[in-house]
């Protein structure tokens, strides 16, 4: 499905401090992290979100994958409004992986679980997912007990499970050891070859960026400064501060 | 010193002699606080997960009013409480003062906070993310509800055996609702003030005993649960 943008704003109340001359005062104030007019990301396509640090990517994955609500426009899915039936064909991978006080087994079960599927297709989708990304000997730890990196690859085990329509993932090789991050990122676009599935990734990785993505898109200060296809924005960016930012993140050479 | 021994040793003695009226207060006193743990628990979890779970304008304010009702002086709830089930009081009609039934209410009273301010703190904290990763996942609100219990258990159960705790060993409050009356509303807490200023060291010491007892039972139990969470 494609996923339209349209006048996007997401506001939160921040207190600043002002001067008037006598006294500071601590006034609450709306102030704007997110303001798009207008982007559709394509049905079938892998997209990058790249940017600094507190430029609004994640804010953007989790209204789109319908966790936050925005404060003004709107976003539509295939042309339509979220409502439950298509909620159920999005997922979002959280940059710090939440796993439920379970098995690792049990982990990747739960969302195939919630879609009443039986115990033996159920055993035979975790088992090949679990195979595919080199976790199988973890399958009966308590996930609690697992490093980092361990914990973010069954959250992304758990939510590529049950074969979602549209994937968000915020920085989905942060915590990942370098020798695994190529396994993830097949597993990504073995996906998207294979099925309909559209992908937005947020990281901060422009190298992965570049190998990943169809397409990419430089976000600052909450808004769109530049987007395109990866290769090319990558290589020769237009804007001035994409320039600066890619000069510093990834050596063009 | 040499009293204390005795005691220790007039304590076991007296346990395992069947005394009848030992065994009544101690069943009493099970009773009583069981039963207010459990109607807390009937309240103070649902609303406990409410509070937590919604916003709403001024939680910040009603999640202090919840943490000073945690600490609530039993004395003055038991004060409360006698007063209101007193013959002159407006619940007097209920003739409840002396009762078990009002010595379970003022139990409820100081319990039910304890329950919903455990709760709360911990679905406040946590329910957003649980809530998150069920609907990132195809979950609908029934489905986040039990997945909410089941990532929660710890903490419920935590917050059970805290509130039965402060149940069975609180005196103020079943001392002034209950008034200590024998074989009616004598429970181990005012069993052992009352023995204690009467110079019965030993029944003391040996009821001492059995309360802490059954808090080492309870707290086992827990123990094994939250242990074999984290196994």
């Amino acid at each position: 499905m494609n996923i339209k943008l349209k006048s996007l704003v997401k506001e939160y109340e921040m207190s600043v401090s002002v001067y008037n001359g006598f006294v500071k005062k601590r006034i609450k104030e709306m102030q704007a992290v997110l303001q798009i007019d207008e982007f559709t990301f394509e049905a079938n396509k892998i997209y990058g979100l790249i940017g600094p640090n507190g430029a609004g990517k994640t804010t953007l994955l989790k209204i789109i994958a319908g966790l936050t609500k925005s404060s003004y426009g709107e976003v539509t899915y295939g042309g339509a409004e979220l409502n439950d039936e298509r909620q159920r064909e999005i997922t979002y991978a959280s940059q710090r992986p939440y796993l439920l006080k379970d098995t690792v087994y049990n982990n990747i079960a739960y969302p195939l679980k919630l879609r009443k599927e039986n115990k033996l297709r159920i055993k035979s989708k975790v088992g090949r997912i679990m195979a595919e990304f080199d976790i199988y000997y973890l399958r009966n730890q308590q996930a609690k007990n697992l490093s980092g990196g361990e914990a973010q690859k069954v959250a992304l085990a758990r939510a590529l499970v049950f074969e979602p329509e549209l994937l968000l993932l915020d920085e989905p090789t942060a915590n990942i050891d370098p020798n695994f991050v190529e396994l993830i990122e097949n597993a990504i676009l073995e996906r998207s070859n294979k099925k309909e599935i559209t992908v937005i990734i947020a990281t901060h990785n422009v190298g992965q960026a570049r190998r990943l993505c169809d397409e990419v898109i430089f976000i600052k200060a909450g808004k769109i400064v530049e987007s395109g296809k990866a290769k090319e924005m990558i290589l020769k960016p237009k804007e001035e501060e994409t320039k600066k930012f890619l000069a510093f993140e990834y050596d063009i050479g | 010193m040499e009293y204390i021994l005795n005691g220790m040793i007039e304590a076991f003695k007296l346990l395992l002699s069947g005394d009848r009226q030992l065994y009544s207060v101690i069943f009493l006193s099970i009773y009583v606080s069981f039963t207010s743990t459990l109607i807390a628990t009937f309240l103070g979890v649902p609303l406990g997960f409410i509070l937590g779970l919604k916003s709403f304008k001024y939680k910040n304010f009603v999640g202090r009013i919840l943490y000073t009702c945690m600490s609530l002086p039993p004395v003055v709830v038991g004060l409360v409480v006698a007063i209101m089930i007193s013959r002159r009081g407006p619940l007097g009609s209920l003739s409840l003062l002396f009762s078990t039934t009002g010595m379970i209410i003022a139990q409820t009273l100081l319990v039910t906070p304890i329950i919903t301010g455990i709760i709360f703190n911990s679905s406040k904290e946590r329910g957003q993310e649980v809530n998150d990763i069920c609907k990132t996942l195809g979950g609908n609100k029934i489905d986040m509800l039990f997945l909410l219990i089941k990532e929660l258990k710890v903490t419920m159960l935590v917050a059970i055996a805290t509130g039965f705790g402060r149940a069975i060993s609180e005196v103020g409050a079943v001392m002034i609702v209950g008034g200590n009356i024998r074989g009616h509303t004598r429970v181990m807490t005012t069993f052992i003030a009352m023995n204690h200023s009467m110079g019965n060291y030993s029944t003391s010491i040996a009821m001492g005993v059995v309360l802490l007892l059954i808090s080492f039972i309870t707290n086992s139990i827990l123990y094994k649960y939250v242990m074999g969470e984290k196994k």
